[in-house]
C-alpha cells in the first residue's frame, strides 16, 4: 500500500511541476522578450507585475468555443492536442533533479532512449493536427514540421550518445552521477549540438518555420481555437522545460556545483534548468527566423558533422583514459 | 529455463494476461492498418501496432528495445511514412482507390510471413520462461554484451546492408539530377 | 580584417541583453498622464468674449468642421443724435471634431485671438455626434489652455508692451518737465492751472502701461478670462 501511495505521491508532484513550470517560463518569455524590447510586458493581470497574465489567458482560452473546421478529420483533430502534450508529461517522469532516490519521478534504465524516444513522439501531435485540419497551411505547416523532425532528429540523438558513452551508462541518474567538471570542456560541442537539435525539435525560434506567422498562419495548429489551442502552446512550453532539463542533466552535470552538492542538488539543478530557458527566450529574442534551406544546410552540413566529430573526440579520450 | 516446470498455462501471472491483452490490441491496429480505406489512418493505425509491440518489448523486460522500438519507428519512420502521405495529398475521408487487385496475394504472401515466424520462434523458444523477477534480461547492459560479443557478425552485416541502402539512394538522386540536366538541354 | 565567425550572433545577443537592462519605453498611459510638449494640439478652445463673428475660421476650415450661427443686434446710439450701431452676437459656436484634422488654420487666422489648441485629448465619445462639441464645451476647454510659453533669454518685447512703455516713458518724461516747470518761481498759476488736465490724463495712461507691463493684456491671458 506503501508503495502505491509513494506512485501515486510522485505522479502529483510530476504532475504539478508539469503544469507549474512551463507557466512560470512562459510568464518569463513574456517579461524577459518585453524587456529585451524595450517593452514593459504584461502589467495588470494579478495586480503584481502581471504575474497572473498566463492564468488569465487560461481561463479565457477555456471560455472560448471549441470550434472543429466541417471538413477536417474530426477524431484525429480532436486526439492532436493529447499527443503533443503528454509526451512531455511522461519525459518530465524520467528526469532527475536531485543525486537521491527520492528526486526523480521513476528511475528508467535506458533513461537517454525513453526520453529521446518520447519527445519524438510528441511531434506526431502535429503531424495529425496538421493533416487532419483540413486547411493548406496547416498541412504546410505538417510537413515543415515532419522535414524539421527528421533532420535535426539525428544530430539529438548523436550527441546524447556522446554523453552516454562518455559515462558508459544510458542511465540519466548515472550519467550525472559520473559527472565530472571537465566534462564540461570535453563535451561543450556535444552540448551545443543537443541544445540547438532541441530547439529545432521544439520548433522554437530561430527554428520556427513550421509555425511561421507571417507565411502560414500558424501552421499546424491554425484552425485550433480554445483548450485545445491552449494545450499546444503548453507543450511547446512544457517542451522547453524538458530539453533545458535534459541539457542540464546531460552535459551540465545536473545537481553537482560548486557547494552544497548533497542537500542542495536540486536548486542547482533548477538553477541551471531556468538559465537555459532564459538562453531560449534570449535566442528567440535576438535572431531572425531561418528560411527552410538554411534549416536543413544547419542540420546536415553543421551539427551532424560536429555530432560526429565530438562522439569521435569522445571515443578517443575515453580510450586514452582508460 | 529452470522455471518452465513450475509455470503453466492455466494460472497465469497478471504480466501474461496484460502481455495477451496487449498483443491482441497490437494484432487489431495491425488488421485496421492495412484495411482502412483512409491512408493517414493507416499510418496513425501503424502507430498503434509499433507502440503494442513496445510495450510487449516492455513486459518481457527488454526495455532498451523497447525504447528503440519506439524512438526509431513511432518517431522517425512514422513521421517519414507521414511525411510522404502529406507530399501526395491524401484526401480527408476514403480513398476509393486506397486497394489493389493484390489483395489475395498479399494475404496469402502475409499469412506465409506470419506461419514462418510463428513456426522459427516457437521452435526456438518452446517452453523457454523468463524471469521476471531476476535481474532483467532484456537491459541495456545485457543487450550491448550479446549483441557486440555474440551477434558481431549480423550486426556488421547489417550495417553494411544500411550502407548499400545509402549508396543505392545517392545513385539514384545523382541518377535524376544528369537526367533532369540533360532534358534541359 | 575578416569578421570572427559568429561575432554577428554574439553583437545580436549583446543588442538584447543591453536593451534588457535598460529602461524601458512604454508609455504607462491611463496609469501615469504623458508630458506633453507645449503648443500640443489636443483640442480647440473657444474664447468666445473675444469672438466677433466674422468667420474667417469657419471660411478657412478645410473640413468645413466649424458650425457658425449669429444676428445682429442694434445697439442704440452712445450719444443723442448719434448713429445706432449695429453688432454681431454668437448664437452657436461648434466645431465638429470628428472631422476636424487639427491643422490648426482656424487658430491662425482669428484676427481677434478667440481660437486656441489646448493639450487635453481625452474626449473619445461612444456616439460620433458627440465629438460635436457645442460653445459651452468649447469654452470649459479654454480653462485648460496653458499659459503661453515663455519669451526666449534676450528676445525683444511683445509689441503692446512696447508700445504701452514708450507712451509711458512719454509721459514720465512730460511729468518731469512739468514738475521741473512747477519749482520754478511761482505767479505763473494760469499757466499751472492749464497744464494739469493734461498732466492728469498723462499719468492716468502711464499708470495702465505700468499695469499692462505687469499683466499682458486678457486675450493673451485665457486662464483669467472665468473670472468674468
Amino acid at each position: 500500500m506503501n508503495d502505491v501511495l509513494d506512485v501515486a505521491f510522485r505522479l502529483v508532484v510530476v504532475f504539478a511541476v508539469f503544469l507549474v513550470l512551463p507557466l512560470v517560463i512562459g510568464q518569463t518569455e513574456h517579461k524577459v522578450m518585453a524587456h529585451m524590447q524595450g517593452r514593459l510586458g504584461p502589467m495588470y493581470a494579478g495586480g503584481f507585475h502581471g504575474w497572473a497574465q498566463l492564468v488569465a489567458d487560461g481561463v479565457k482560452f477555456a471560455q472560448k468555443e471549441d470550434v472543429v473546421p466541417a471538413n477536417a478529420d474530426r477524431r484525429i483533430f480532436q486526439l492532436a492536442p493529447a499527443v503533443a502534450l503528454l509526451p512531455y508529461l511522461l519525459v518530465l517522469v524520467a528526469i532527475p533533479i536531485g543525486p537521491s532516490e527520492g528526486a526523480v519521478g521513476e528511475i528508467v534504465d535506458a533513461g537517454i532512449f525513453f526520453v529521446l524516444a518520447v519527445m519524438g513522439v510528441g511531434v506526431l501531435g502535429s503531424l495529425m493536427a496538421g493533416w487532419a485540419s483540413a486547411n493548406k497551411f496547416s498541412l504546410l505547416g505538417g510537413l515543415r514540421t515532419a522535414a524539421q523532425l527528421l533532420a535535426y532528429e539525428l544530430p539529438m540523438l548523436l550527441a546524447a550518445a556522446s554523453v552516454a558513452m562518455a559515462a558508459g551508462t544510458v542511465s540519466l541518474p548515472g550519467i550525472v552521477n559520473a559527472f565530472e567538471w571537465w566534462w564540461l570542456p570535453w563535451q561543450i560541442v556535444g552540448a551545443l549540438v543537443f541544445f540547438v537539435a532541441g530547439l529545432a525539435e521544439l520548433q522554437r525560434p530561430p527554428f520556427d518555420m513550421p509555425v511561421a506567422d507571417s507565411e502560414i498562419i500558424f501552421g499546424a495548429y491554425t484552425e485550433y481555437t480554445g483548450l485545445r489551442f491552449a494545450l499546444f502552446l503548453l507543450a511547446e512550453y512544457a517542451g522547453i522545460v524538458v530539453l533545458c532539463g535534459l541539457t542540464t542533466v546531460l552535459f551540465l552535470g545536473g545537481w553537482h556545483g560548486p557547494f552544497g552538492a548533497e542537500g542542495l542538488g536540486w536548486v542547482w539543478t533548477l538553477l541551471k534548468t531556468a538559465v537555459l530557458a532564459f538562453i531560449v527566450i534570449w535566442l528567440r529574442v535576438s535572431y531572425p527566423r531561418l528560411r527552410e534551406d538554411q534549416l536543413q544546410k544547419l542540420a546536415w552540413t553543421t551539427l551532424v558533422p560536429l555530432a560526429l566529430a565530438q562522439i569521435a573526440l569522445t571515443g578517443i579520450v575515453k580510450v586514452v583514459n582508460s | 529455463m529452470s522455471l518452465a516446470a513450475a509455470q503453466g498455462f492455466l494460472s497465469p501471472t497478471g504480466v501474461e494476461i496484460a502481455f495477451l491483452l496487449v498483443g491482441i490490441a497490437t494484432l487489431g491496429a495491425a488488421v485496421v492498418t492495412v484495411t482502412t480505406k483512409q491512408l493517414v489512418h493507416a499510418a496513425l493505425w501503424l502507430v498503434v501496432a509499433l507502440g503494442g509491440l513496445a510495450v510487449e518489448y516492455l513486459l518481457l523486460t527488454a526495455e532498451f528495445v523497447a525504447w528503440v522500438q519506439v524512438l526509431i519507428y513511432v518517431g522517425s519512420v512514422v513521421v517519414l511514412l507521414l511525411f510522404g502521405l502529406m507530399l501526395t495529398k491524401a484526401p480527408i475521408g476514403r480513398s476509393p482507390d486506397a486497394d489493389s487487385g493484390n489483395r489475395p496475394a498479399a494475404l496469402v504472401v502475409a499469412l506465409a510471413a506470419a506461419a514462418a515466424l510463428v513456426w522459427v520462434v516457437v521452435d526456438a523458444f518452446r517452453t523457454a520462461w523468463i524471469d521476471l523477477d531476476g535481474p532483467a534480461q532484456g537491459s541495456t547492459k545485457v543487450s550491448g554484451t550479446i549483441l557486440f560479443r555474440h551477434w558481431v557478425l549480423p550486426f556488421e552485416a547489417l550495417s553494411v546492408l544500411l550502407l548499400a541502402a545509402l549508396v543505392g539512394a545517392i545513385v539514384l538522386s545523382r541518377k535524376d539530377r544528369t537526367t533532369d540536366r540533360e532534358g534541359q538541354r | 580584417m575578416a569578421p570572427i565567425p559568429g561575432s554577428g550572433l554574439a553583437k545580436g545577443l549583446a543588442v538584447t541583453l543591453r536593451t534588457m537592462t535598460k529602461k524601458s519605453h512604454t508609455a504607462q498611459y491611463p496609469d501615469v498622464q504623458p508630458e506633453l510638449p507645449p503648443r500640443t494640439r489636443g483640442v480647440i478652445g473657444l474664447f468666445e468674449e473675444n469672438c466677433t463673428v466674422c468667420m474667417l475660421c469657419a471660411r478657412e476650415c478645410p473640413d468645413w468642421c466649424i458650425y457658425i450661427d449669429s444676428h445682429k443686434e442694434t445697439i442704440p446710439a452712445a450719444t443723442p443724435g448719434g448713429r445706432e450701431r449695429s453688432r454681431n452676437v454668437l448664437d452657436r459656436f461648434a466645431i465638429d471634431f470628428a472631422l476636424c484634422m487639427y491643422c490648426g488654420i482656424c487658430i491662425e487666422v482669428c484676427p481677434f485671438d478667440a481660437l486656441f489648441w489646448s493639450p487635453e485629448f481625452e474626449y473619445a465619445e461612444t456616439d460620433i455626434h458627440d465629438l460635436t462639441h457645442e460653445r459651452d464645451k468649447l469654452r470649459e476647454w479654454m480653462w485648460t489652455v496653458p499659459e503661453p510659453p515663455a519669451l526666449d533669454p534676450g528676445a525683444e518685447e511683445p509689441k503692446e508692451i512696447a508700445a504701452a512703455r514708450k507712451a509711458a516713458e512719454k509721459v514720465a518724461a512730460a511729468q518731469a518737465a512739468a514738475a521741473a516747470e512747477a519749482a520754478e518761481p511761482a505767479g505763473q498759476a494760469p499757466q499751472a492751472t492749464d497744464s494739469t488736465p493734461a498732466a492728469q490724463t498723462d499719468t492716468a495712461v502711464a499708470e495702465q502701461a505700468q499695469r499692462e507691463q505687469a499683466q499682458p493684456p486678457q486675450a493673451q491671458r485665457p486662464a483669467e478670462g472665468g473670472t468674468e
